[in-house]
């Protein structure tokens, strides 16, 4: 496999991880704006446990933990509290960009220079085992929503939370359970961008990723599959960028080429055309 | 975004100080450092000398501009997350058309600044444009207008905006003459933060007392209600949302003017995401909002001035009032669900 494509499937793979989570809260009904907010604690996690003498596959263990933790936090204000779930994820993304800066100054103090940590070994064509596996949790969700009890339950929260209820179920155990699982989905895409991409901590080091895998998600219509194919195109598109870059001279403005991940998801936003096929309940509180 | 009564916006508010005292304290404990000293370092770098205090006002400007542009989308129903982008998108206008104008100062100023406020409003439109035609909720277009304006700004301070002497990546330098100079020597604060005042009282005059304010309240309210008695609603979204995203952009031009003298990368300490919190812990309301902000403001000069004497990270300055605000969210909700 040549490197342009591998470099697109390892890019490819944490938006796939936390687009994948993204969807599965949204199909219970929720919504987590959040998200970049949560990669950026996975990568924090993932970078501070490698530092302190974690394996890489442990590191990823711990961030996953980590984002269980933040999915309990979320659901706390954002289900189980009924606070607008929009304006919660608003905060949320300070708190876990501020959050991860204030630990990351305190764990590399002040000198500034860069802390490398031992990235996963690679498995087959180049990408390790996580990144590989990525490719298939969307599957995995699919068959979850379609054919088992727990998966209808999770769709019925989604669209018709009334229902839900009526028959005995609870929204709230539901979208809290959703946002668990949304938030371990999402650190671990964090944590394979620092155990994989750039072996490293910097501030903000999920570069919007968080955001482009709400586009993602919309894009797909809700749809686990239909996450493949927007994900191998915003990664290839940052590939191309990274190739692009290191190549120089092409004409094109070079702010064209950082814009362009942003620009696609827009563009993929448009295209879907909004909110067809969006569960409907979305972003309404439990009753 | 209703509006709430005199006694419950009391109980949000000590509750949402209470859980903003915990976390400052907290944070100084776990950073290592003494609380006392790092409060009084806090306190010491936002308001405790001149230089301090107008360290605050020439932070604030942007803030308060900001929180009130939020607060104006917020209050009509949109949901304007790009504050960031249409920020960033004025202090681009401002940094490639301030060095080409010449002739008064003043009239440099008022078309630098024309141009930034053009640019905010200019970078709503594609999210305002997928929302009416193609239903793109425009939380989501505005957040990547705010991936595509950063991207930008990267860009174009390597590119077309790049100052040709010095490889640097900032753009050219705003001609002396027409920088803002201080409003008293020693400090940093300038007539931008007396511009960014006014224009909060204007804001909150027109929000919330004037007929085209009650309008657009209305159609944030109840859309359907105020579609029944014959508002315009999309009409008063779009005049809502660019007028948001021309404050935000004019907040980009005044940093620029006022503050940096230039546009570099990265440009924005997250102006457009405070603003927002701003604009949430004051409920919406635009003056609320704005206090807010200079509270922020008051927080982020401070927190630098604990990170040089106390070593406490300077982020807290951005954990705090993510804290501030999902307190006051937990603590609304709660006290609407206990009402119903």
């Amino acid at each position: 496999m040549s490197g342009f494509f591998a470099i697109a499937l390892l890019l490819a793979a944490p938006l796939l991880l936390a687009a994948t989570g993204e969807l599965l809260l949204e199909r219970a009904g929720s919504i987590q704006i959040g998200l970049e907010g949560t990669m950026l604690i996975g990568a924090f996690t993932a970078f501070a446990a490698a530092r302190s003498g974690a394996g890489p596959h442990a590191a990823l263990l711990a961030a996953a933990c980590a984002g269980l933790l933040a999915g309990a936090a979320f659901a706390a204000f954002a289900v189980a509290g009924r606070a607008d779930p929009i304006l919660v994820g608003t905060a949320w993304n300070l708190v876990a960009a501020g959050g991860t800066a204030f630990s990351y100054r305190l764990l590399a103090g002040a000198t500034g220079s860069v802390l490398e940590v031992k990235a996963l070994p690679p498995f087959a064509f180049g990408l390790p085992a996580a990144a590989l596996a990525a490719f298939f949790v969307p599957a995995v969700l699919e068959v979850f929503l379609t054919r088992t009890r727990p998966g209808l339950a999770l769709v019925a929260a989604g669209d018709n939370p009334l229902a839900l209820e009526a028959t005995g179920g609870s929204v709230v155990a539901v979208r809290t359970a959703a946002s668990v699982a949304a938030g371990a989905l999402g650190a671990l895409g964090g944590a394979l961008l620092v155990l994989t991409v750039s072996p490293t901590f910097v501030e903000g080091v999920t570069a919007g990723r968080g955001f482009l895998a709400l586009a993602l998600v919309v894009f797909a219509r809700w749809k686990p599959l239909r996450l493949v194919p927007g994900a191998l195109l915003v990664g290839g598109a940052t590939a191309l960028q990274y190739r692009l870059q290191a190549g120089g001279g092409t004409g094109i403005p070079y702010a064209v080429f950082l814009a362009l991940p942003g620009l696609l998801a827009l563009f993929a936003l448009a295209a879907a055309r909004g909110r067809g096929g969006a569960p409907k309940a979305l972003g309404t509180p439990a009753p | 975004m209703t509006q709430e009564s005199a006694a419950r916006r009391f109980v949000v508010a000590a509750i949402a100080l209470a859980a903003a005292a915990a976390a400052l304290v907290g944070l100084t404990l776990l950073a290592g450092a003494s609380p006392i000293d790092a409060l009084h370092a806090l306190a010491e770098g936002s308001v405790g000398s001149r230089a301090a205090l107008g360290e605050t006002l020439a932070r604030a400007t942007a803030l308060v501009l900001t929180a009130i542009a939020a607060s104006l989308a917020f209050r009509a129903g949109v949901l304007n997350i790009g504050l960031e982008g249409q920020f960033l998108a004025g202090a681009v206008a401002a940094a490639a058309v301030g060095p080409l104008l010449s002739g008064a100062p003043f009239v440099a100023r008022a078309g630098l600044l024309v141009a930034s406020a053009l640019a905010g409003a200019l970078w709503v439109l594609p999210a305002a444009y997928l929302e009416a035609r193609r239903g793109v909720p425009e939380v989501l277009s505005t957040i990547l207008l705010n991936l595509i304006a950063a991207a930008a700004v990267s860009g174009l301070v390597r590119g077309a905006l790049q100052d040709p002497r010095g490889d640097y990546p900032q753009s050219r330098a705003l001609p002396d003459a027409v920088r803002l100079a201080p409003l008293v020597s020693g400090s940093r604060a300038t007539a931008a933060i007396v511009a960014a005042i006014a224009l909060a009282l204007l804001v909150t005059l027109v929000v919330e007392a004037t007929p085209l304010g009650l309008k657009l309240r209305a159609t944030g309210l109840a859309p359907a209600a105020a579609r029944a008695i014959g508002l315009p609603g999309a009409r008063l979204r779009l005049l809502a949302f660019s007028a948001s995203g021309a404050l935000a952009g004019l907040a980009g031009g005044l940093e620029v003017l006022a503050v940096t003298g230039r546009l570099y990368d990265p440009f924005s300490a997250g102006a457009g995401y405070t603003g927002i919190a701003a604009a949430l812990l004051g409920g919406s309301h635009p003056l609320a909002a704005a206090a807010s902000a200079m509270l922020f403001a008051a927080l982020g000069a401070g927190s630098s001035a604990m990170q040089r004497d106390t070593g406490v990270p300077g982020a807290l300055a951005t954990i705090v009032p993510g804290v501030l605000v999902l307190t006051v969210l937990a603590a609304r909700a709660r006290l609407t669900q206990k009402r119903a």
